[in-house]
């Protein structure tokens, strides 16, 4: 993948919970909606079991950016997993500065299993804003 | 037959070594079994020949090996080096040689960032230059020993307790396996915790609350009570028999000297994501990386920071 600033093609991880925002990029995937391939989803059970080394894991491992999807405040799933990533996604973006990395390599967002355009909309944004930024600086040249 | 001992001390302070002596009267039995063949805190054993005649770096053959303190130069490689090659069991005893420890804290910086403030940049400095004859160089930052040559036991804590001490050393006497408890410090902490709740943070010397002469288990955990504890994220074992964490028994906070759960595993990061969960305000705790890293500086836990997207080079 090219690191050179023009050509940069940022690399996130976006981590989405099974309820939800997994569905809802399934749906963005089968209503054929297009959205930038910079992304790689894994799927977890739920937004509530992100700790925080492993969205800072990501980004010190040499990701460009990290996007965490989980349900709409109230839809939880398990009724409050999605409250406590907004926790400790407060305490991520304290610490992003402590690794000296911009506040726009993070983001969490409410993504519903209906949403499949808002879903594509959200990666779209972060891609774009994480272009600006440019690459991590994490990042192994190779 | 006695077990030959050679102990060797690197960027240290010296507190591990009085951890030996504050052994206390088990020591006699350990000392009638041990013969020190090399301890430059006790002994004057030269490392090339008493006049400095050799040219090669000596230390003696020994059973036992006891490394304390971090790597901060070539020098203290080179010792790594000898000491691992001539002791049958390496030991690395302290904070600074199992994690790094205080000098760790280096690790934020540059070498050319550090040689520059204490040569050059600070107020009451009259610049020299910096020195670069007859003393070795600095590493590029603090390693803890075992990322130099392999370790194979490590005793941390800042001092290691007495109690730990003696019984590794009792151990490797007995030829019997030493097991540290691999818990953490709230595992073993009896201060009762009462439910989750957002307090405001306290500074460390603000007054705990307790009745004095009252047992430990009526007293509410410190991190409720708005102290940082890094109880959660470090390794248990520095209460010895009474299993109570030594500083809580002092009604004083973890500071984490015993070392983060895992080797991979990042105290600030852990501590910061537990904080948040209870509620606690993380904008609010002052000099991060360092108050949760103080004494796991090596192994890549602290490293100078980037700056507009840029590795200081």
């Amino acid at each position: 993948m090219n690191t050179d600033q023009d050509g940069f093609e940022p690399l996130i991880v976006a981590l989405c919970c099974y309820w939800c925002s997994y569905t809802g990029a399934d749906l963005a995937g089968t209503s054929r909606i297009q959205y930038p391939t910079n992304i790689r989803i894994v799927r977890v059970q739920c937004t509530g079991m992100i700790h925080p080394n492993l969205v800072i894991e990501a980004l010190t491992g040499g990701a460009d950016g990290v996007l965490v999807c989980g349900c709409h405040p109230g839809d939880c799933h398990y009724l409050d997993g999605n409250l406590r990533a907004k926790a400790r996604a407060e305490a991520i973006e304290v610490m992003l500065q402590d690794f000296g990395l911009e506040a726009e390599r993070f983001r969490l967002n409410w993504v519903s299993a209906s949403e499949g355009a808002r879903f594509a909309q959200v990666v779209s944004e972060m891609v774009e804003q994480v272009k600006k930024v440019g690459p991590s600086p994490y990042r192994v040249p190779v | 037959m006695a077990v030959r001992l050679a102990q060797e001390w690197l960027t240290i302070c010296g507190g591990c070594e009085v951890t030996i002596l504050d052994v206390g009267e088990p020591l006699l039995d350990i000392l009638s079994k041990l013969e020190i063949v090399h301890m430059p805190v006790l002994m004057d054993h030269k490392l090339y020949g008493q006049t400095g005649e050799n040219a090669q770096m000596e230390i003696p053959q020994a059973d036992v090996g006891i490394i304390s303190g971090g790597i901060r130069n070539e020098e203290h490689k080179h010792l790594a080096a000898e000491m691992r090659k001539k002791s049958k069991v390496l030991i690395a005893m302290g904070s600074c040689a199992c994690y790094g420890g205080l000098p760790a804290l280096a690790n934020l910086s540059t070498v050319d960032d550090i040689l520059e403030k204490v040569y050059h940049g600070s107020v009451s400095t009259e610049s020299n230059g910096v020195p670069h004859e007859q003393i070795p160089a600095l590493t590029d930052r603090v390693y803890a020993i075992h990322e130099v040559v392999p370790v194979d036991l490590k005793l941390p804590g800042c001092p290691p307790t007495p109690e730990v001490f003696v019984e590794a050393v009792t151990a490797l006497l007995q030829n019997t396996p030493l097991i540290l408890p691999g818990k953490s410090v709230c595992d073993d902490c009896p201060t009762i915790r009462e439910r989750k709740t957002a307090t405001a943070l306290k500074r460390p010397l603000q007054p705990v609350e307790f009745t004095p002469g009252a047992p430990m288990d009526t007293v509410r955990c410190l991190m409720e009570q708005g102290f940082l504890c890094l109880g959660p994220a470090t390794n248990s074992g520095c209460g010895g028999e009474g299993r109570t964490p030594r500083c809580i028994r002092a009604y004083m906070p973890c500071r984490g000297c015993f070392g983060p759960l895992a080797d991979t595993a990042n105290p600030m990061v852990d501590m910061m994501g537990a904080l948040a969960s209870v509620g606690v305000d993380t904008k609010q705790i002052p000099d991060r990386a360092a108050t949760f890293n103080r004494f796991a500086g090596a192994q890549g836990r602290l490293r100078p920071v980037p700056t507009k997207g840029k590795m200081p080079s």
